[in-house]
């Protein structure tokens, strides 16, 4: 079903592998000196319209403009308080639901279809629907971040709970365990590192829920709503700036997140870094 | 610990056409579906919600013919779905070229991969306003977006696809001569497909996604657009009809991918149903 | 001369080890039968087929002895051995241990198999504890045990490894001191070394016919290796395939404890001859 686990894993794995030699960090380096260098021409000598795209430095201008001009603490707060609330709605939902539905074969091979279509729908849709019923206030941006973030984490737990080889399934049979011992003591620890990873993806899409619904209302507030406004009005530097501002969050909670899960899952063949 | 005894238990025979009655699991998915229409029916008729934001089985089952009798429907739809596979196919080929330039060179791939697998964290949703004021309200703009948020799944499986290739067929590759470009053709590509298609069918979600995203954000046309409208006008049928519309793309999406994989990656199945000859 | 008291666990020896005794007397007494198959069949329906995996077998493991299931692939010794560790029904025919009917898998049966299945997210002596855990038995009583068991095998050190850090054969070797954890009256073992090299392989089917003497249980062992079978066992049940089925029992006299000066014994070649005629292959 969902690949994105896969993905992530996949990414983390090449992350380890790859060693930095003299000759990269200088090409990667020369690429950031040019692309700044570029960036800060171009617009200044009229090829690229500086209304519409702010050099470096008025972004940077911008951004200062932001944080002094104290009128969006609270934008972020809001943000970020309803992207940790949602996420942790949609991650408890997702984990009760995979364990209910995905420690049975039965049950998961009965739902999913059910599953295979949830996941095709591509649950933004139901944004405005939901912006409907619940009005422009956080409430609706929690339900639709909820919507979309709980997926992941749903699926990675039914996937994770059905990890273990026949093998494995086969020795604790061979010492009688009971459903309950065989759940605690194999398929629970063999789930933690999938579910993990459904958690960091789950991070990344509640932001992106809470963000569309700061960007759809038209009465929200939020990070969401600044950009919006700031390139409505035309002001590219600010909404740069506030772009700059998210960019920064969205890695910032998936390296946390990454952190903690290295931390936790130390013995799992993806932190190893085991070569395919 | 060796005592013994052993008395004459008799064991009951074991009837050997003894069959377990198989109770397929199917059974239970056929019956759900009928359970939640039930459900929808009457959590509508006992108005848990306004009829207005929460419309009957029925209201939305009239509302098809008149949304798809629209005369504007078709042109909606087409643009939509310009977005998606403008923006699939844009973002899909950049993903695929950054992952062969970064999978054959280690110095290109020590040098941005960490910036590129940032991108990984990004909600891409945040540009959507950014490219409007730069694109205007057009399909343009709808079809970056869409790429911007997808080339990074298509690069990402491409990356480590290429890395597939297990180290005895590398090796064999080399006693033939082969040069770098023939190993990437004949059997690092070939190799990495599989895990390419997982990417792709990811990259095609997020496609559509980021198209209906930078719809709501603003435009002039499309199925995005259309559902803001249906919205604001309080003809939530209408709206509902078109969710199922977006429904019924991501399955078709899904199966079109699917069959592309079964056709162009045709030994991965025969592969899965022989384990024995599975390579580990 | 030697005898065999019934129901002991070690023979007196008077002879050199290895040095073949010119007759052996194996009372075939009920009382000390610890697993009797009888009449033991396994078929399954695959579509419109039936497979029949095993037919009408009599067998039986006396205590304290060493028996192997020798033959080819599809022969049903492994369907054999899960019938016995109660992971598998019989189709037909009766399946007793120490006299009860075998229905499901227990506490006094300890099974190895192929893989060696370490928990990754356990240490070494977790992993050799998890027995204890499952049977809701106190961890504590058994922690000595376990280190006991691990030095045995030369693991010491490894005690808080982890398998993913560990070599195949280590990982078999901490494999091998869980199934003995609990005491064991039965050790049920399918090809659990089939999988490493020859030397490993040797100096641990060393360790098991070791570790099988201290602890005095019954050990039935699965294996396709002729040689195997007649240096490890004192009884050899010969199977072939299609149906699977017993053509008979090898007894192998040789003392205890076995050392590999055994393979030169021309008597040892004598009874692999034997055992490949059996099989049709000489």
């Amino acid at each position: 079903m969902s690949s994105s686990a896969d993905i992530r894993s996949r990414g983390k794995a090449l992350r380890k592998q790859t060693k930095s030699t003299k000759q990269s960090m200088l090409v990667g380096g020369l690429t950031l000196v040019v692309f700044l260098v570029l960036w800060e021409l171009l617009p200044t000598i009229g090829v690229l319209n500086r209304v519409l795209i702010p050099t470096l430095t008025d972004t940077i201008w911008g951004l200062g403009q932001l944080v002094s001009g104290g009128y969006w603490w609270e934008d972020l707060g809001s943000t970020l308080s309803s992207v940790v609330i949602a996420w942790t709605i949609g991650v408890t939902f997702g984990i009760t639901m995979g364990v209910t539905l995905g420690t049975s074969p039965f049950i998961r091979t009965a739902i999913t279809p059910y599953a295979i279509a949830l996941q095709a729908l591509p649950k933004i849709v139901l944004a405005p629907v939901l912006i409907g019923a619940l009005g422009f206030g956080s409430q609706s941006k929690i339900a639709i971040a909820v919507a979309i973030c709980f997926f992941p984490v749903w699926i990675n737990t039914m996937v994770g709970l059905a990890l273990p080889s026949a093998a494995e399934f086969t020795f604790m049979k061979s010492l009688n365990a009971s459903r309950v011992q065989v759940f605690r003591k194999l398929q629970l620890p063999s789930s933690v590192p999938i579910v993990l990873v459904g958690m960091k993806h789950a991070m990344l899409l509640s932001f992106t829920g809470v963000l569309v619904a700061e960007i759809l209302s038209s009465a929200s507030n939020g990070l969401g709503k600044l950009v919006k406004e700031f390139s409505l009005q035309l002001n590219m530097p600010l909404s740069l700036a506030v772009i700059t501002v998210v960019l920064t969050i969205a890695v910032s909670l998936v390296s946390i997140m990454d952190v903690l899960e290295r931390k936790v899952v130390f013995w799992s063949e993806s932190e190893r870094g085991k070569n395919s | 610990m060796s005592k013994s005894t052993l008395s004459t238990t008799k064991v009951t025979l074991e009837d050997p056409q003894k069959k377990k009655k198989k109770f397929s699991p199917y059974w239970i998915t056929a019956a759900l579906f009928p359970i939640i229409m039930l459900t929808w029916y009457v959590i509508t008729e006992i108005r848990v919600l306004h009829p207005i934001l929460m419309p009957g089985p029925e209201a939305v089952l009239k509302a098809v013919p008149k949304v798809f009798g629209s005369e504007t429907f078709v042109m909606h739809a087409t643009r939509t779905l310009t977005e998606i596979v403008g923006g699939f196919a844009l973002g899909a080929t950049v993903g695929f070229i950054l992952g062969l330039l970064l999978g054959s060179s280690n110095v290109l791939r020590a040098a941005y991969l960490p910036v590129l697998s940032a991108m990984e964290a990004v909600p891409t949703v945040i540009i959507a306003p950014l490219l409007i004021a730069w694109l205007g309200f057009g399909f343009e703009g709808k079809i970056v977006q869409a790429a911007f948020a997808c080339f990074y799944a298509v690069f990402i499986t491409t990356l480590s696809g290429l890395a597939l290739a297990n180290a005895n067929s590398v090796s064999l590759m080399q006693s033939l001569g082969a040069s770098k470009i023939q190993t990437l053709l004949k059997l690092r590509i070939p190799s990495a497909l599989p895990v390419i298609f997982g990417g792709l069918q990811l990259g095609a979600t997020i496609a559509i996604i980021g198209a209906i995203v930078s719809e709501f954000v603003g435009a002039d046309a499309g199925l995005g657009f259309l559902l803001l409208r249906y919205r604001s006008s309080y003809d939530t049928p209408s709206a509902w009809v078109l969710i199922f519309c977006f429904l019924a793309i991501g399955i078709a999406t899904y199966l079109i991918i699917s069959l592309a994989e079964k056709k162009i990656v045709f030994w991965r199945a025969a592969a899965i149903t022989r384990p024995d000859l599975e390579k580990k | 001369m030697t005898s065999i008291v019934l129901g002991s666990k070690k023979t007196q020896q008077t002879t050199k080890p290895n040095q073949r005794k010119a007759t052996e007397v194996q009372k075939n007494n009920d009382s000390n039968v610890l697993v009797r198959l009888e009449g033991v069949s396994k078929k399954y329906q695959s579509g419109s087929n039936e497979i029949i995996a095993l037919s009408g077998l009599d067998l039986e493991a006396r205590e304290g002895e060493f028996l192997s299931l020798l033959g080819p692939s599809g022969c049903g010794k492994s369907t054999a051995l899960n019938i016995m560790g109660g992971l598998l029904q019989a189709s037909e025919g009766k399946v007793s241990i120490a006299g009860e009917e075998m229905t499901k898998p227990r506490r006094d049966i300890g099974m190895m198999f192929q893989q060696a299945v370490m928990f990754p997210w356990r240490t070494t002596i977790e992993n050799v504890l998890l027995p204890i855990e499952v049977f809701g038995l106190n961890k504590k009583d058994y922690v000595a045990k376990a280190e006991e068991l691990l030095a045995m095998v030369g693991m010491s050190e490894f005690a808080n490894s982890y398998p993913w850090q560990l070599s195949g054969g280590m990982q078999q070797r901490a494999a091998l001191c869980r199934v003995l954890i609990h005491h064991p009256k039965l050790l049920l073992l399918d090809e659990p070394f089939g999988a490493l090299d020859e030397f490993t392989r040797e100096s641990m089917n060393q360790e098991l016919l070791r570790l099988q003497s201290h602890s005095g249980s019954t050990a039935v062992l699965v294996t396709h290796n002729i040689a195997e079978a007649v240096f490890m066992s004192d009884r050899i049940a010969v199977m072939t395939s299609r149906p699977g089925r017993l053509i008979g029992v090898i007894d192998v006299p040789f003392a205890r404890p076995r050392t590999p000066d055994l393979y030169g014994d021309p008597e040892f070649t004598k009874l692999v001859v034997k055992a490949r005629q059996m099989l049709g292959l000489a």
